[in-house]
């Protein structure tokens, strides 16, 4: 055994295997040696911050108060969390300190709205038609205060979901289905105790079933109790040419309780209009108390903000510039291979490391590295730099955590990375720079641009960002989508149809064949 | 000194020469067939994809039938510009070039020739291309609610051949402003770079920019969104520019491009 | 018009390389002048400005009394080969001149001409990507030839070549010089042009080191001396010293004389009766002369102990 020691590691360094570890080093040497190559990367860096920069640059907020006044713009109200919420709604509400409970039976809710989606000014609720928004919400309602963004929790009938509770603008839980008559009312509890909050439903104000409970940290003692009616907006998602626009219009619901039992409270109800205000600019919520019955009629809704409905600006949209950084990494990452197919360089190349895979991987893993630190260095420069001009020019900008920074920057990171070796595979498939960098800016860039800027309707523009490589960019959402919500879920607005790490994996899948392919050629070609 | 008049009808001679060479080259390139198939065979499947897509519900639902079918250029303008670009970077890649200009030692007079066959066969794919979409269309619109009683006649008029004329000139003008590009930048992976870059940029920041004189000078100036109002043959009053001022906005991309090109071709070493 | 190349003052530089320092040459119809000088001499970045393909500092280069980029039909003055390598591989070698004839205005029936000059039979037909180097030159040659110009200019036409193509490139050179036009043909390698060439301008570092006709260059560099086998080397020695001639021993039977003619050197030891085997005048070659020539002028040269080892 001790004779045989030293042959090993004889054999391994003189007989013939390559390292892998020295190939990697030598595709790395000759990477940073091409001094274009390396400034082709600081460009991409450069123009994803500055085209980024655009964005803000070309924005501006109009806003003069009384007698020419400039006058502060105002985002929407904020939520626990700082996210930017809708409050508004109808509130019938009296005290509560303490501990304490509402209970109440819905037995109609009835709605306005104007089919086309086109509010008439000036003329009420004139004109509209009948019928109660899917999304409509009645019923009873724990509230901080009568501050629009405040904490709450609420048991609700709905016009088309069933009964919900719903707590904290984003939460949403299902109690009964079907929806809500004088044959067939829905018994609404909520019951407080400390900062807990628990909603009950029920069909005959017997059997009681617990819908869920609601923690709101922080409850101050004394708190706002009642009923409540909010109708959202109708939203007209339109198909058209040029992107889906959606066009909305105020709606109303009007809601009919009776059976109104509360303990723990005091004396008195107040009316409360929170928020913006019913059609028409006519505030027309209100309420009438006859006897135990209650008549409550209101607009608006409690939800979070959805993109592309003055969520304010995203980390998204600070990054727009990565489309043309992105081009810039494509033809870098081309031309690593491609350029030496045109010089010949592939001969020497292959004659230095004969097994070809494992030149590509080590070219994959260059690649794959700079690209990676391209996309991080220039996410992390573009959106604080652009969330500061932003913020600067007074616009909106939504709040982020570090967790969601953190995952769009290292998102992006991987994005670029992976777009990165998508073009290498192409371009050792192809050999040719032309075509290997059209292909590529085409499966990355036209898609997203199609679905976005352009001209299909929103169905096919999901599909597009649903199969193309493109569906990477959902790694750069952060504004989730709210079933609960009502609204234009369109890759134009910011959404993706695929979740962050579901998109990213297509584009993964894509480029994990590009290779598989390459390596093919590579083994079957001459070189 | 040679009078005027020879020198013109020489210089005529040798453009004569320099355009039937550079046809002779890129006919017998091997990928122009190809190329030009590409490009028909692309915008045709885009657009056949958006006629079959797009609805019109209701009169004055706003859309305009000749942009819809046409919406394949957007992607059929790619294959023109790796087409325009290959017809020059080609011979740098190889270092033909030299032989070339050892030949045509006027490099703009190569140019030029360049241009124009290169413009050639960009508009004989882009008739093909620009008719079968249009024709997809008729086909499939009338069954989507683009009907007389929404306010679309079924007749072809003038502002239809207006838009695909246009848009004829606007994939040339693309092939020109690729062309020129890599001229300057001699590397086909740099210039096709540049030319998706300048295309494809311009809509997707506009669609940031909430300005609305700012979103709309983004339209106006971008080669392809301003390009592409020649497209326009409903509501015209809307579009950021006239289908007219919109080709015109791209010709000067083109010229800008070609011009850029040829400073370069004059100022260095080949 | 003269077929002539009159290169003068030509100045350029790369950078902070100098290419070219004040080259001044003429090349001249009816003979073959090669164009000499170590790699990176100059010779390439000379060709090209006289193709009006770089622009020189300074100086200038005239084709047949003009600027090459003034020619009306520059191929029908000067056919050049510069880089074989540099066509489209997927173009038929048919087609690649083709085009060149048509940027010519001339047809078809030209390019079936050349293709016979140059001996490229068949293959014309084949993707020009797939040939050899050989075929390469070979059609890089029948591409000079399209304009049947009075000039011709070739770039290392021996690259390549296999040796009956060397022998078939020189009888062609020679077959072109006849037809009293001008050729100029650079190597890098002397014992190319040995046989071909009758003048030479050798080059180094951009500046011209000789131009001089191949005769008057071999006879400068063999100097007077001869090589003299002996069996009696010391009398024989002994009896040309005294007669005033630089002598020395290279080998035991071998003496070289320098100061002496053969005639005299025969004249003298059949006198003082020593035998002599062999009496040869040295001739250089033209590689030792080129050697002696460009030994300050290498850019690039193998370390001296490496020379030595040799």
């Amino acid at each position: 055994m001790s004779a045989g020691v030293a042959a090993p590691e004889r054999s391994g360094r003189s007989g013939g295997r390559l390292g892998f570890g020295s190939l990697l080093h030598a595709e790395w040497t000759k990477f940073r040696t091409v001094r274009g190559w390396v400034i082709g990367l600081l460009v991409a860096i450069g123009v994803t911050v500055l085209v980024g920069l655009a964005g803000p640059a070309g924005t501006s907020i109009s806003c003069s108060g009384p007698d020419n006044q400039p006058c502060q713009h105002q985002g929407p109200p904020t939520g626990p969390d700082g996210q930017p919420v809708s409050d508004a709604f109808y509130f019938v509400h009296r005290s509560l300190t303490g501990n304490g409970s509402i209970t109440a039976r819905v037995t109609s809710l009835t709605g306005l709205y104007s089919p086309r989606g086109v509010s008439q000014a000036g003329v009420g609720t004139a004109g509209m038609t009948s019928g109660v928004q899917p999304w409509a919400k009645v019923g009873v309602i724990v509230k901080q205060d009568t501050q629009e963004g405040s904490r709450y929790a609420a048991v609700a009938v709905t016009g088309g979901h069933g009964v919900r509770m719903q707590y904290d603008y984003t939460q949403d839980m299902a109690g009964l289905p079907g929806s809500v008559s004088a044959s067939s009312p829905r018994w609404l509890r909520l019951v407080r105790a400390g900062d807990t909050l628990t909603g009950y439903d029920s069909a005959d104000g017997m059997a009681w079933t617990e819908i869920g409970t609601a923690t709101l940290t922080g409850l101050s003692s004394t708190v706002q109790i009642g009923l409540f009616t909010a109708s959202p907006d109708y939203v007209v998602i339109d198909q058209s040419f040029g992107g889906a626009s959606s066009a909305g219009g105020p709606t109303q619901a009007t809601a009919l309780f009776d059976r109104v039992a509360l303990t723990g409270t005091g004396t008195g109800w107040t009316g409360t209009q929170l928020g913006g205000t019913g059609p028409a600019g006519g505030s027309t919520g209100g309420y009438q108390q006859s006897g135990g019955q209650f008549t409550v009629r209101g607009s608006g809704d409690i939800a979070p903000q959805t993109d592309g409905m003055g969520t304010g600006r995203t980390m998204q949209d600070a990054l727009v510039g990565w489309f043309a950084g992105l081009i810039a990494v494509i033809v870098v990452a081309t031309m690593f291979v491609t350029g030496e197919y045109r010089r010949g360089l592939i001969r020497t190349t292959f004659a230095a490391s004969p097994r070809r895979e494992r030149v590509l991987a080590a070219k994959a893993i260059v690649l794959g590295g700079a690209g990676f630190v391209v996309g991080v260095v220039a996410s992390a420069i573009a959106i604080p730099v652009v969330g500061a001009v932003e913020t600067a020019k007074g616009l909106a900008v939504r709040g982020a955590d570090t967790a969601e920074y953190v995952q769009v920057v290292v998102g992006t990171g991987l994005l670029v990375a992976v777009v990165a070796v998508l073009a290498l595979a192409v371009g050792t498939l192809l050999r040719r720079s032309a075509g290997a960098v059209t292909a590529v800016i085409l499966a990355v860039v036209l898609p997203y641009l199609l679905a976005v800027a352009s001209v299909l309707p929103a169905g096919a523009a999901e599909w597009l960002t649903r199969l193309t490589p493109a569906a990477a960019f959902a790694i750069q959402q952060t504004v989730p989508a709210y079933p609960q919500v009502v609204a234009s879920y369109t890759p134009a607005n910011g959404y993706f149809p695929l979740p962050p790490w579901a998109g990213f994996a297509v584009l993964c899948g894509y480029t994990a064949v590009a290779l598989g392919l390459a390596v093919v050629a590579l083994r079957r070609r001459d070189a | 000194m040679m009078p005027v008049r020879t020198g013109m009808s020489l210089l005529g001679a040798e453009f004569a020469a320099a355009l039937h060479a550079e046809w002779t080259k890129l006919r017998t390139l091997a990928g122009t067939g190809w190329l030009l198939l590409g490009v028909v065979a692309v915008t045709l499947a885009l657009s056949l994809a958006a006629v079959s897509e797009v609805t019109c519900r209701a009169a004055g639902c706003g859309q305009d039938p000749a942009k819809v079918s046409l919406t394949g250029v957007e992607f059929g303008q790619a294959l023109v510009a790796v087409l325009a670009v290959l017809a020059i970077s080609g011979e740098y890649g190889t270092g033909m070039i030299r032989l070339t200009f050892t030949a045509l030692p006027r490099r703009l007079v190569v140019l030029a020739a360049k241009a124009c066959t290169v413009s050639g066969l960009i508009a004989a794919s882009g008739v093909l291309a620009v008719a079968g979409s249009l024709v997809l269309g008729r086909i499939f619109l009338p069954g989507n609610g683009f009907t007389a009683t929404n306010g679309y006649s079924s007749i072809v008029d003038a502002a239809t051949v207006r838009a695909g004329l246009g848009t004829v000139g606007y994939l040339v003008l693309i092939g020109l402003l690729a062309l020129g590009l890599a001229t300057a930048v001699r590397e086909a992976a740099l210039a096709i770079g540049f030319v998706l870059a300048l295309v494809y940029l311009f809509p997707l920041v506009a669609q940031l920019v909430t300005d609305q004189d700012w979103h709309r000078r983004l339209l106006q100036l971008g080669p392809m969104t301003a390009g592409l109002d020649v497209q326009a043959t409903v509501n015209l009053a809307a579009q950021p520019l006239s289908p007219g001022a919109g080709l015109g906005v791209m010709a000067c991309w083109a010229a800008g491009g070609l011009l850029l090109g040829g400073l370069v071709l004059a100022a260095r070493d080949a | 018009m003269d077929a002539t190349i009159e290169v003068s003052g030509l100045r350029k530089r790369f950078g902070s390389a100098v290419a070219l320092d004040g080259l001044s040459f003429t090349v001249t119809p009816g003979q073959v002048t090669g164009f000499v000088g170590p790699n990176g001499a100059g010779k390439s970045t000379t060709m090209r400005v006289i193709l009006g393909l770089d622009a020189p500092d300074a100086g200038t280069a005239l084709v047949g009394g003009q600027p090459y980029r003034s020619l009306r039909h520059p191929l029908r003055c000067l056919g050049s080969l510069l880089d074989a390598g540099a066509l489209q591989p997927s173009r038929s070698a048919r087609n690649h001149l083709l085009w060149l004839a048509h940027s010519q205005g001339l047809g078809a029936r030209r390019v079936d001409e050349v293709i016979e000059q140059a001996g490229l039979g068949s293959a014309v037909r084949r993707k020009a990507g797939g040939f050899s180097l050989g075929m390469r030159q070979r059609l890089g040659v029948a591409a000079a030839l399209l304009g049947d110009p009075p000039i011709l200019m070739l770039d290392e036409p021996f690259n390549g070549m296999d040796p009956e193509g060397i022998v078939w490139m020189r009888g062609f050179l020679r077959s072109l010089a006849g037809q009293r036009r001008a050729v100029l043909v650079s190597s890098h390698l002397m014992s190319e042009l040995q046989d071909t060439a009758d003048h030479l301008v050798v080059i180094g570092r951009g500046r011209v080191i000789a131009d001089t006709g191949v005769a008057d260059l071999i006879a400068a560099a063999s100097g007077d001396r001869i090589t003299l086998r002996t069996g009696a080397r010391t009398p024989a020695m002994t009896v040309l010293a005294r007669a005033g001639a630089t002598v020395a021993a290279t080998g035991p039977d071998t003496v070289t004389v320098s100061g002496l003619t053969g005639e005299r050197i025969s004249a003298l030891l059949a006198e003082a009766g020593v035998p002599v085997t062999e009496l040869v005048a040295h001739r250089a070659s033209l590689e030792e002369a080129y050697m002696e020539l460009t030994r300050d002028a290498v850019d690039f040269r193998a370390a001296p102990a490496e020379e030595a080892q040799r």
